[in-house]
């Protein structure tokens, strides 16, 4: 209990990130209207009792759609932050320890994927990969991986110079005791920083990849392709941007908190 | 020093050849047709082909791809075909618009950054820290393509500020920086709140208040030195999505960079452009990155330069 | 956005620092243009400064401004001189230009039958890699048998031959673009090009060799904004004069509410269809393509989404053509029939009342919010429309190799009606425009004699057959002509629209008053 209040970040977090996901569970439970449902003479209409969002440019409710896109937007964006978190943190651990040659080799592999142009990337793997929500996960998660190799790759490289750490190895400590006691304390922080804007990022990288023919095609609504149908009409029905944008920031803000608890409590045990 | 700077000067050369190659392949892989973006729909067939001949698009492949690399070699970078100009002359032309971009963008986002993750760090929970935090969160989740518009409709359209749109003088430059900057500035603070904290519950620091010195002045003198690391990798790290952010706020802005360049050269599927573009924005990021690694070494010493 | 209500909420407590801004700019142009300069604002750049070579939207409506052509379309889409004055047709494959006097290019030469003569030899010399190589096809000779006589000659009758007079004509020994100046070649036209920038601007000046109006503008800047909403405000802010069909529908009340901006909407030509992949089995049955065209209600489309900005459609050519016949099949919003007619084709509905037919759509990201719509009309007849966003070039590449079931496309700037030919003729195929592999031999044959057919009212009964044939089989379900909708500031007063867009009027409009914002906001 002591612990919770100690950590707010934490607590208000996982408050947020745990009220979206029943808001994706059971919100088009709750509020039944069809998102899919079009009636073009109420296109572009704002806020009333029956649409408390308002419609989109199709005139379907806005409401209806923000819940349905929580599903899509929440899941594909925790599930290719956690993958690209395990495979760049493995791959970037692994080669600060290997060192030498394959240090090397996968570090310009890195710097290759990063140095980059998106854009370019994302036409390829939509032309290789197909519409699916597999590929879609592999796409994103093969584009995001980089930055979290490079993260653990440095912090590993650091401690491996410190006083503390040479004592710890020269006195017998066992890797698992270094990896606990030294290297999660300090990779957690940087780590969650890069996880949760990666959140936001992924959000609109699904919509972007949407567009390219990759991932959740229309009618599925999402967040990002909401926000991206909305841009048309900033000047004329900028509830079409209001609510999914809302969504996005209220989510980026969970996770961050959550990330930023999550970083304290790890760091604290150090 | 200087042994190693020319070890990562040489280990440019891979990254190059990685990034001419993906670009090769992706680009002859995906559909679409750079002669009949140039001759039209209505061509007649043998006009294609001849076309496909004089480009030598009739080839292999790989004979192509060796083409390429041999003209890469002596610094030729092919024709466009969409400009029917040599790339090197396009790209250069338009390469100064997005660098001043990037540059201005990053300038930004480090003078919002410093001092909203010095405020957050120094007194972490507190209201300043809230306000700080807030206004990142708000920075990070507004795409570029929504912040370029509302600046504008604030800026220009109600105070008549500045100007909409268009490359010119420093006037220009502010709104096209801000919203490139802002989300930069927003995941610097971040990182730099997060940093002081560490620094602060550290032994030394410890012992710098101890001495007599006030927790702010430590944090400016000790803290934020130590911090630094961290914020150059990150600065590194962002460098790449700094660079993508151009191609959005070029084209909001109708701002004359290489990031529309590109933009337009995949459209037409215009080969030796893509490659030439790719090429020019891969070897900015990777200049970029030797730069914040030498400076990383040069303000951490515990890391050996090896 | 969180901050689209920031930013209007800002606007209330800024706007006391707004009014002392304004105060202190109050009579300086906003746009910072110098008088008789108008803004025109392009959504992509022209691709070419030289009119032999630039054959895409942007290109043609720059280059009308600067060059002269040997005949041109006027606002009801017929022939008329333009260098020409006058036109002999003796014998049905051969035409005589009479060429005016007294032209001259903007750099003082005078424009003769030998600069004519040398840019239709220079579209033809495949050195030049011209897109335009392809649309003279049927020219077999251009001779110029004094300095004020141009004779085309072609090998079989063609009827649209005018077509090919549209050239705009550069002078005698311009070299490929890649030897010349940026700026491009002199032209005879009202403009001279100043500079260009692809992707930036170009800045025209008045030839002054050529006839003016009083008051019409001495300079037009075209700017290229690629984004949609940053050209709405840049017409809001004053900067911009002038922003022809590149803005949207839904955008207009917004711009209509400034009392300083002015809309003309008219008639277009541009034809938007559906398309159908005739290899595929089930889309080569009419009764599958006509339950399409009765499951689509586009009434109601034109109405609420394109706010009326356009016009249902019965075929290629729009009312205004010459060769426009209406009394074809209509196919109005009918789900019944649809329903019928897709039982009758052998696709019965399931107990959801869907079907087994599933088409793919393939379309651009700017076309996803149509196909949305094409998407829930088709559903509600049971067929099940799986649509596909692609990158442009993508899509365009994979529509030329036909690999699509379904798509949605449009032709601007139709006005021969030999694009039946063009369109439908089964040797057209790609790399032809028949990218549908459309074949139908009593259409290939009407086609072919609208196409050798010098008479225009033989010709005009020809094609009311082709009208009526291409609506009963259906190579293309019609959906609309689109509007041509400008928006201008009230500053500019005379201009008129184009039914295909052109924007010729910029030289012979009047400009009134200083223009730009009202200072009083």
């Amino acid at each position: 209990m002591i612990a919770r209040v100690r950590n707010p970040s934490l607590t208000i977090g996982v408050t947020i990130v745990a009220t979206m996901i029943l808001a994706a569970l059971l919100g088009p439970l709750l509020f039944r209207t069809d998102p899919l449902a079009i009636d073009l003479a109420g296109s572009l209409t704002g806020p009333s009792l029956a649409h408390p969002f308002g419609c989109d440019s199709l005139g379907r409710d806005m409401l209806a759609r923000v819940l349905w896109g929580a599903r899509l937007s929440l899941s594909i964006s925790t599930v290719v932050v956690a993958l690209s978190l395990v495979v760049g943190s493995v791959i970037g651990g692994a080669a600060a320890l290997a060192g030498g040659r394959i240090d090397n080799l996968v570090m310009r592999a890195v710097d290759i994927v990063l140095a980059f142009p998106g854009i370019l990337l994302a036409i390829a793997l939509a032309a290789i990969l197909g519409p699916g929500l597999i590929d879609l996960v592999i796409a994103l998660t093969a584009m995001g991986w980089t930055g979290y190799a490079r993260i653990v790759r440095g912090e590993v490289l650091t401690l491996r110079e410190r006083e503390y750490v040479v004592a710890a190895t020269t006195l017998g400590a066992s890797p698992s005791r270094l990896l606990t006691r030294h290297l999660l304390p300090a990779v957690a922080g940087p780590l969650a920083v890069q996880a949760t804007f990666g959140i936001g990022g992924i959000i609109g990288a699904e919509a972007a990849l949407s567009f390219l023919g990759l991932g959740a095609m229309p009618p599925t609504p999402s967040w990002g392709n909401m926000l991206d149908a909305g841009r048309a009409f900033l000047l004329v029905a900028p509830h079409l941007t209001t609510a999914p944008g809302l969504a996005i920031g209220l989510s980026i803000l969970g996770f961050n908190l959550l990330g930023d608890g999550i970083a304290q409590r790890v760091g604290s045990r150090a | 020093m200087i042994k190693y700077l020319m070890r990562r000067l040489v280990s440019i050369v891979p990254v190059a050849l990685g990034v001419a190659t993906l670009t090769f392949a992706i680009i002859h892989l995906v559909p679409g047709d750079p002669v009949v973006a140039m001759l039209g729909d209505s061509a007649a067939p043998a006009d294609i082909e001849g076309m496909r001949h004089q480009l030598g698009l009739d080839r292999p492949l790989l004979t192509q791809y060796a083409t390429y690399l041999g003209g890469l070699a002596i610094g030729d970078l092919g024709e466009s075909t969409s400009y029917r100009k040599p790339v090197a002359q396009i790209v250069s032309e338009r390469f100064p618009a997005t660098i001043e971009l990037a540059a201005a963008g990053m300038f930004v986002a480090l003078l919002i950054a410093f001092p909203l993750g010095i405020v957050a760090g120094s007194n972490p929970g507190g209201a300043a820290d809230m306000g700080a935090m807030g206004f990142a969160i708000l920075g990070i989740s507004i795409p570029h393509i929504y912040l370029g518009p509302l600046l504008m409709i604030l800026f220009s359209l109600d105070l008549r500020w500045l100007p909409l749109t268009g490359r010119g003088g420093f006037a220009h430059l502010v709104l096209p920086a801000m919203t490139l900057g802002t989300a930069l500035a927003a995941i610097i603070a971040r990182m730099l709140r997060h940093s002081l904290i560490v620094v602060r519950a550290s032994d030394y620091m410890r012992t710098a208040i101890g001495k007599g010195l006030s927790p702010r002045a430590a944090i400016v003198r000790h803290g934020l030195k130590n911090a630094m690391t961290s914020v150059i990798t990150i600065i590194g790290l962002q460098m790449g999505s700094l660079l993508s952010g151009t191609l959005i706020t070029e084209m909001i802005f109708s701002w004359p960079g290489l990031g529309r360049l590109l933009i337009g050269a995949i459209g037409a599927r215009d080969y030796p452009l893509v490659e030439g573009c790719v090429l020019t924005f891969a070897m900015t990021y990777v200049v970029v990155n030797l730069a914040t690694d030498v400076v990383y070494a040069l303000v951490d010493p515990r890391v050996r330069i090896s | 956005m969180v901050s689209a209500r920031i930013a209007h909420a800002a606007r209330v407590v800024v706007s006391i620092a707004a009014s002392a801004v304004l105060v202190a700019s109050a009579g300086c142009d906003r746009a910072g243009h110098p008088p008789g300069t108008i803004q025109v604002d392009f959504e992509i750049s022209p691709l070419s400064t030289d009119p032999r070579i630039g054959t895409d939207a942007a290109s043609s409506r720059l280059n009308e401004l600067i060059f002269d052509s040997l005949m041109k379309i006027d606002r009801n889409g017929e022939f008329v001189g333009d260098l020409a004055e006058r036109v002999e047709r003796p014998t049905p494959t051969e035409i005589i230009f009479h060429l005016r006097r007294e032209v001259r290019f903007s750099d003082g030469r005078e424009l003769t039958a030998r600069d004519v003569k040398y840019t239709y030899e220079s579209i033809e010399n495949p050195e030049l890699r011209s897109p335009k190589r392809a649309s003279l096809k049927e020219l077999k000779a251009i001779e110029a048998p004094d300095d004020f006589t141009v004779v085309m000659t072609t090998a079989n009758p063609y009827a649209p031959a005018l077509e090919m007079a549209t050239e705009g004509i550069v002078p005698d020994g311009t070299p490929p673009p890649l030897k010349s100046a940026s700026a491009g070649p002199p032209g005879s036209g009202p403009f001279m090009m100043l500079s260009f920038t692809r992707d930036e601007t170009a800045k025209l000046e008045r030839n002054p060799l050529h006839k003016f109006e009083p008051n019409s503008p001495a300079a037009i800047l075209i700017k290229i904004v690629p984004d949609a909403t940053v050209r709405a405000l840049e017409l809001a802010e004053g900067v911009c004069d002038f922003s022809g069909n590149n803005l949207e529908a839904d955008v207009l009340p917004w711009l209509r509410a400034h009392p300083f901006l002015k809309i003309s909407a008219t008639p277009g030509t541009t034809y938007k269809y559906l398309s159908f992949n005739f290899r595929d089995a089930r889309l080569r049955d009419v009764r599958v393509r006509r339950a399409i065209a009765y499951a689509i209600d586009r009434a109601t489309i034109v109405k609420s989404m394109l706010r009326d900005s356009a016009r249902v459609a019965t075929g290629l050519l729009a009312p205004e053509n010459w060769a426009y016949d209406g009394d074809v099949t209509a196919y109005p919003y009918d789900p019944e029939r649809s329903r019928q007619l897709l039982d009758e084709a052998g696709y019965p509905a399931g107990a959801d009342g869907m079907r087994r037919l599933q088409i793919d759509f393939k379309t651009t990201p700017e076309g996803a919010r149509l196909a949305e719509v094409f998407q829930a009309m088709l559903q509600r007849v049971g067929i099940a429309l799986n649509v596909r966003t692609v990158e442009f070039a993508t899509y365009y590449g994979e529509i030329q190799s036909g690999n699509f079931e379904m798509t949605s496309l449009q032709w601007i700037g139709i006005n021969d009606p030999n694009q039946y030919y063009m369109v439908f003729n089964s040797t057209q195929t790609p790399p032809g425009m028949n990218r549908e592999y459309y074949s139908n031999p009593a259409l290939d044959r009407l086609v072919e004699a609208g196409m050798r057919t010098i008479d225009v009212d033989e010709r005009k009964k020809i094609y009311a057959q082709v009208q009526r044939l291409a609506a009963d089989d259906l190579p293309y379900v019609s959906l609309w002509w689109s509007d041509n909708v400008a928006v201008m500031n009230r500053r500019l007063a005379n201009f008129e629209p184009y039914p295909n867009g052109s924007l010729r009027s910029l030289a012979t409009l009047t400009l009134q008053g200083p223009g730009g914002a009202e200072p009083s906001r």
